[in-house]
């Protein structure tokens, strides 16, 4: 703390009132969905909108948990939030076997076309899923395939070549004397990758991982316009855009709230368990040359 | 290593084959999701093709680029008034009065409408395009950009500089940094509903009844449906969910600058400003840079905001291809619309890898 130690009371102050200030306007929003979700209909429609749920009448605190039992009995949002749960796992699962092996031959081994392919796989990276939008749809119309597989293969466009290009220069800075010593006691080069280098590698696996899982939780066009004939394969975030509650009426915003919030929850307990891991990933994606 | 002896180079094209064994299911994906597709809609921008239509693909040149991107200025002539000679007047407003734009655009061979009216030096024009959908979903993705990465960028760094004045490894920093995951984390599909109902148009919606408070504004300002106030709303609500990711960007920049740095500019008396001038900023560029090139990349495409809070009121460049695909099912045209796109972001991404560059050894 010895940046703040021999800061006068006046920047002390200053810097607390900062903090307070990044704290509200992240959380705020948040705050408000989570303060609309507890409001029943008549409550939504108060004017002016209230800061924490309140009897129209009585002006009282009133908390009503009707908005989430209506979620929780709406089979469109059960069924995405299933339908996104397979489609986030398979997509991390699978981007982290193909792209492990990939980093492992860029970081590790030589062979003629290395820089090549690095370069590929960075620019990859940067590939704007829209430009093959209306390709994939074509192709996924001709081949009759269903929503959910669509959506595990394509989604590989965003979350592969971030994991190669991350897990490559995790690979790059392992020592090669492990591999060195692997080979000495006999293994090949195969043996090496999974037996003595992949176990040293969770923990970028795990940062990956999270990244493309989050990826693909959140991830909107290409899940609106794949479901867009197979509306029971929709994922979580289709099924919020979409929304239109248990009985059609406009506009449900404190079902809508409900759902938005149970559908964060994941993603926010992730965060709070691997902050570190998150962080460091991010900005090795986009830091790290 | 290779050459050495007949058995090391053995060994090394052993090493070769695994590699590119190792390698292949990633060529095959990209191959399959990404070259591939891009070829087809490359080939079909320049075609007709429409789903569910029983018209046949037929190629058709350049007519879809044609049809996106023609645009044309007009000079509006003045309507006058023919008892005094001059120039008519609004009887309302006392503006003066020109020809309808309808008046003004081309309609031969392709019919023009109107984009946009100016007036410069005296006179008034007007821009037409073929697709002024098009032209102005260009036009807001642009201004979109532009404003986004800038006010990312500033506010950004403040945040990061803040979170930089809390010792590393403490509770308060990891705090703080639990907080800004949050916004960054959450769909953009429930932020993009979040403040769709923030921005909403009574006092039902946070805003309208803050502002009410304030005593601004009746209480039903329509932010989302009035055009003067849809793009400050797209740009506030990525501003709140994307500043995070460039706060934790320029903050990794930060931690690289040594603290040396900072205790000699203290030693020779420099005030904080002086070391933020001289130290912070330079020493921060090439973060900067690269994160201007990324966030610029990414703004570029932005499709879940505008698709969900403005739906088809108004559109970005990526909107508006989703929507010729799907409602008009227009295969053709939402693709020649996607390369304009991605030729755009190719532009950016080959600055971007000049920027970083790939590490080889």
């Amino acid at each position: 703390m010895k940046k703040q130690d021999n800061a006068s009371p006046l920047r002390k102050i200053i810097f607390g009132l900062l903090v307070l200030v990044i704290v509200v306007w992240m959380l705020f929003p948040f705050y408000w969905a989570v303060n609309s979700s507890f409001k029943t209909e008549a409550q939504l429609q108060m004017t002016p909108a209230t800061l924490i749920p309140r009897d129209p009448a009585t002006n009282a605190m009133s908390f009503s948990p009707g908005n989430y039992q209506a979620v929780f009995r709406n089979n469109a949002f059960l069924r995405g939030f299933l339908n996104s749960a397979i489609v986030a796992i398979s997509v991390t699962l699978l981007a982290l076997v193909i792209g492990s092996s990939a980093a492992f031959a860029m970081g590790k081994l030589r062979f003629r076309g290395r820089t090549p392919s690095l370069y590929l796989v960075l620019a990859m990276t940067m590939f704007p899923q829209v430009a093959v939008l209306s390709g994939l749809y074509a192709m996924i119309v001709a081949t009759g395939a269903s929503a959910i597989p669509s959506m595990i293969v394509t989604y590989m466009l965003f979350t592969l070549p971030f994991t190669v290009w991350v897990l490559t220069s995790f690979f790059a800075g392992l020592p090669v004397e492990i591999m060195q010593a692997a080979q000495v006691d006999g293994a090949n080069a195969f043996q090496t990758f999974t037996k003595v280098l992949l176990p040293l590698t969770t923990p970028a696996l795990v940062t990956t991982g999270l990244l493309a899982f989050i990826a693909a939780w959140n991830e909107y066009l290409f899940a609106l316009t794949f479901t867009s004939i197979e509306p029971q394969a929709r994922t979580i975030p289709v099924v919020i855009a979409l929304f239109t509650g248990e009985v059609s009426r406009q506009q449900p915003f404190g079902e809508i709230m409900a759902a938005g919030i149970v559908a964060s929850i994941p993603l926010i307990i992730l965060v709070l368990i691997f902050q570190q891991r998150i962080v460091s990933g991010l900005t090795a994606g986009a830091v790290k040359g | 290593m290779a050459g050495k002896s007949s058995d090391m180079s053995g060994l090394a094209k052993r090493e070769e084959r695994l590699a590119w064994l190792l390698l292949l299911p990633t060529f095959i994906v990209i191959v399959l999701i990404a070259f591939y597709p891009l070829g087809s809609v490359f080939y079909s921008s320049f075609t007709n093709r429409t789903f569910a239509s029983s018209a046949p693909t037929e190629g058709v040149g350049i007519a879809n680029y044609r049809q996106l991107l023609s645009m044309t200025i007009q000079r509006l002539e003045p309507v006058m008034d023919p008892d005094t000679g001059q120039q008519k007047l609004n009887a309302r407003t006392g503006e003066p009065v020109y020809e309808t734009a309808v008046a003004a655009l081309p309609r031969e061979p392709y019919r023009y409408r109107s984009v946009t009216e100016f007036s410069l030096f005296g006179n008034r024009y007007v821009i037409g395009a073929t697709d002024p959908d098009f032209i102005k979903s260009v036009r807001d993705t642009l201004v979109f950009t532009v404003a986004t990465v800038v006010l990312e960028l500033v506010l950004g760094l403040g945040i990061a500089l803040v979170i930089n004045g809390f010792a590393s490894g403490g509770i308060g920093r990891a705090a703080l940094m639990a907080v800004m995951l949050v916004p960054w984390a959450i769909p953009t599909a429930v932020s993009s509903r979040m403040w769709q109902f923030m921005f909403g148009s009574t006092r039902t919606g946070f805003f309208n009844t803050v502002l009410w408070h304030l005593g601004l504004g009746d209480g039903n300002i329509p932010f989302l449906t009035d055009p003067r106030f849809q793009m400050p709303a797209m740009i506030t609500i990525d501003v709140w969910k994307t500043t995070p990711f460039m706060a934790l960007l320029l903050l990794a920049g930060l931690q690289l600058i040594p603290g040396d740095l900072y205790e000699a500019a203290s030693v020779d008396g420099a005030s904080q400003w002086r070391k933020f001038w001289s130290i912070t900023l330079p020493l921060l560029r090439p973060t900067v840079a690269v994160a201007l090139v990324f966030r610029t990349l990414d703004a570029l495409r932005v499709f879940d905001v505008f698709q969900i809070v403005l739906a088809q009121s108004r559109y970005s460049m990526a909107s508006f291809t989703y929507y010729e695909l799907i409602n008009n099912r227009a295969m053709g045209y939402s693709s020649a619309s996607s390369v304009i796109i991605f030729v755009l972001i190719l532009i950016f991404a080959v600055l971007y890898i000049r920027l970083v560059g790939v590490k080889t050894e």
